[in-house]
């Protein structure tokens, strides 16, 4: 048992007639205090996951299978009342809209210690003291605590924010998004700061983002979705030296290093899958320059290649090969001419 | 490349006045907040220049003033031969059709009540092509260009029915259907996915080779800057503080904001040595700015002689500049700089 064990987790969004699985089968462990990254294109479920596991998903929303375990505890099931409870002392989001969800009419200082004050024995002067702390933390002077939202910058914000969310030292802290409109210095300094007090207060964390250099630089380890399921799983370090799964080696190759010239970009031809769609097989097997028969029909399987390293692929012998054909545009280029023949046929505008 | 200007910028100023709070009432001088000041910048025909900052530093009101979508305060910008001023109508009409811009959001910049065909021939039909053939043939070969293949397919859809790729594609063909001399691309991929993102800055690299674009490429990524531009201008506080060949200033950035920024970007090379330098993130101050260098009040490097900068570029080195007093071998750190994380 892990600190958190997150097991055969579905989620489900119904809309319509129909029902959508956002979150399909996935599984991960987190240890204490590890720093976790969830990386994929736009809609394969980060977000989801990250909801579920506050218990924070919309209505039309739920988790359909699996088990949540924090601490050996489990979260499915739980009453709204407990959940609202460990969410607040256990638990802290800090998601990219959260700066815009500070309240207008109260001072950032009035609405921590507030917060403080409601989820612990503090009264109001030591909720006060503890909030100087943890502004002192994430780098805001005790004046700040008079400011309105209004009168501070985004990063402000985003650090008054995440100082909120640490006040009450979680054992969790859910980062979804959390400086994806700031300033490249802004961020910087904003995620060094979160990755030193989670490790300051020896908190694990999952961090959400579709940025995967940002992950490269602050998680231990790597988890790549894709239209709900998890394709790889890996040490950080590993996954940039040897990564696997055909989507992995795919979203290398399209971001551009500032450490390197490169002269072309290659994309990954397509779309993610429609997940209102009954779906077969290898999720990614639609724009995989590897795929065979059998991946349109069977779901693969994850193969450990070393320990604590997990992927989801057909054909583990022959990860030599697709590493190096995924080099070529050309092994690309195949792809992209089969799904706009496909897409031809069909009659259909969708495509990318 | 021949090293021919096709845009020349100089002292571009643009300042917005500060509205006045009640407490400022009896406060007579005027403040503004000097968004682009003194700026002077040369883009030569062919080339991709990139122009990355700070947030707030003045890139896009520099971009808006080259298509004309905003007024100057001062200075001259020259494009192709000829000052931008609406001096004459036919002047202002070339420079609408030769200078073209495309923004970050194609959500918003489409009207949703057009369809393809109609979005992309509204210029041309502002411009005077009446003939609906014509029409038709322009539009297509804009959408060929723009890789949105067969067109036929495309004409009659409308915005929503687009992925965000795809409309960033169309606002690029309507960009390019007046065969434009020079287009400004502000932020264009930093609001689409990954691999859609690769698309897309391909596809500007490809309209620079097959069509002889000249751009401004206007990000705060300077991994696509290094991908897609040939020189680089970074910009703090209304200032060009450095330019210089994307390949120099990149591998061995001068100015010390310029250094920040590189060291700020995240990296996906866990073998790759990052030298972190950690300065105050705290926005400043853009009406009180401190008097000479702008970058003084956050400089990890900042001396007392700082303060009789005047932004003046110097070339270190041939082919970049830097506004910095000091040569990038004479910058020491200050110790009451240092900010433990
Ligand atoms: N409330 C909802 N009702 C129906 N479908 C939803 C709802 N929220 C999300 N979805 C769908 O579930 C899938 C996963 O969405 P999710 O927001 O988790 O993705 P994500 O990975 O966070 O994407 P992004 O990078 O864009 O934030 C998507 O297909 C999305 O359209
Ligand atoms: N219409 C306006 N009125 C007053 N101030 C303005 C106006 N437009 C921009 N500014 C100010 O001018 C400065 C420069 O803004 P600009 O949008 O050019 O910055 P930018 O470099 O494009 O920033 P970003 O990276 O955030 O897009 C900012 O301080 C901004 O607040
Ligand atoms: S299982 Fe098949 S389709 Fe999926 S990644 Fe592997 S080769 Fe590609
Ligand atoms: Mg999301
Ligand atoms: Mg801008």
């Amino acid at each position: 048992m892990s600190f958190l064990d997150v097991t055969d987790l579905d989620i489900t969004y119904t809309v319509g007639a129909g029902s959508l699985k956002a979150v399909d089968g996935v599984s991960f462990s987190l240890r204490k205090g590890e720093s976790m990254g969830i990386v994929g294109e736009s809609g394969c479920g980060k977000t989801t996951i990250a909801k579920g596991l506050m218990q924070l998903l919309p209505k039309n929303g739920a988790i359909t299978r699996g088990s949540i375990t924090l601490n050996g505890r489990e979260l499915v099931g739980l009453s709204k009342e407990a959940v609202r409870r460990l969410r607040l002392k256990e638990i802290a989001m800090i998601s990219q809209s959260a700066m815009n969800a500070l309240n207008p009419v109260y001072t950032i200082g009035d609405q921590l210690v507030e917060g403080i004050m409601a989820h612990t024995s503090f009264g109001n002067r030591g909720a006060y003291k503890r909030a100087v702390e943890v502004f002192e933390m994430v780098g805001l002077e005790e004046k700040r605590m008079r400011s309105f939202p209004h009168q501070m910058s985004g990063g402000m914000k985003q650090r008054a924010v995440i100082a909120m969310a640490l006040s009450l030292n979680p054992s969790l802290i859910i980062a979804d998004e959390p400086t994806t409109a700031l300033d490249v210095v802004v961020q910087d300094r904003i995620l060094h700061r979160i990755i030193k007090i989670q490790k300051e207060i020896n908190s694990s964390m999952i961090f959400i983002t579709h940025d995967i250099s940002v992950v490269s630089e602050i998680c231990e380890t790597i988890v790549v979705m894709y239209g709900g399921k998890v394709m790889e799983m890996s040490p950080t370090d590993t996954f940039f030296r040897r990564p696997f799964h055909p989507y992995s080696l795919g979203l290398k190759n399209a971001f551009p290093l500032i450490t390197e010239i490169t002269d072309e970009l290659i994309s990954i031809p397509g779309t993610p899958p429609n997940l209102l769609l009954e779906l077969k097989g290898c999720r990614f097997n639609e724009r995989c320059p590897f795929a065979q028969q059998k991946c349109a029909v069977e779901l693969p399987l994850f193969y450990e290649p070393e320990p604590g390293h997990k992927v989801a692929c057909h054909f583990p012998e022959r990860v030599e090969e697709f590493r190096e054909r995924s080099s070529h545009r050309d092994t690309w280029e195949v792809v992209r001419e089969r799904l706009i023949r496909e897409y031809m046929e069909k009659g259909a505008v969708e495509y990318a | 490349m021949h090293e021919k200007p096709l845009i020349t910028i100089s002292s571009l100023k643009k300042y917005y006045p500060v509205r006045k709070g009640f407490r400022d009432m009896f406060n007579h001088a005027k403040q503004y907040v000097k968004a682009v000041d003194d700026v002077s910048l040369v883009i030569n025909r062919g080339e991709i220049l990139g122009l990355a900052g700070e947030s707030g530093s003045g890139k896009t009101t520099t971009g808006e003033i080259i298509v004309r979508l905003q007024d100057k305060t001062d200075g001259d910008i020259v494009f192709d031969g000829h000052p931008l001023e609406a001096d004459s109508k036919e002047d202002a009409k070339r420079f609408r059709k030769e200078i073209q811009m495309i923004f970050q959001d194609p959500y918003e910049t489409l009207n949703p009540r057009f369809n393809i065909f109609e979005t992309i021939a509204e210029p041309l039909k502002i411009h005077g092509v009446k003939n609906k053939k014509e029409l038709l043939k322009r539009v297509k070969r804009a959408l060929e260009i723009a890789e949105l293949k067969p067109p036929d397919h495309y004409l009659y859809s409308y915005p929503h029915e687009l992925s965000g790729g795809q409309r960033q594609r169309v606002a690029i063909a309507r960009g390019i259907v007046l065969e434009p001399k020079f287009l400004v691309a502000d932020e264009p991929v930093s609001m689409l996915d990954v691999s859609i993102r690769a698309d897309i800055l391909n596809l500007l690299k490809r309209l620079r080779k097959d069509m002889g674009l000249t751009m401004l490429y206007v990000s705060h990524d300077l991994s696509t800057i290094k991908y897609l531009c040939d020189r680089i201008a970074v910009m703090y506080l209304g200032k060009i503080v450095e330019h210089g060949s994307v390949d120099d200033v990149l591998s061995k950035p001068m100015h010390p904001y310029t250094k920040v920024l590189f060291a700020s970007v995240p990296v996906a090379d866990p073998d790759y040595k990052k030298q972190r330098i950690i300065i105050d993130d705290e926005v400043p101050d853009q009406i009180n700015l401190p008097a000479g260098c702008r970058f003084t009040p956050r400089c990890p490097y900042v001396t007392p002689q700082c303060s009789s900068c005047s932004h003046e570029l110097f070339e270190y080195q041939p082919g970049q500049f830097s506004a910095c007093i000091y040569r990038d071998e004479d910058l020491t750190f200050n110790p009451d700089r240092l900010i433990q994380e």
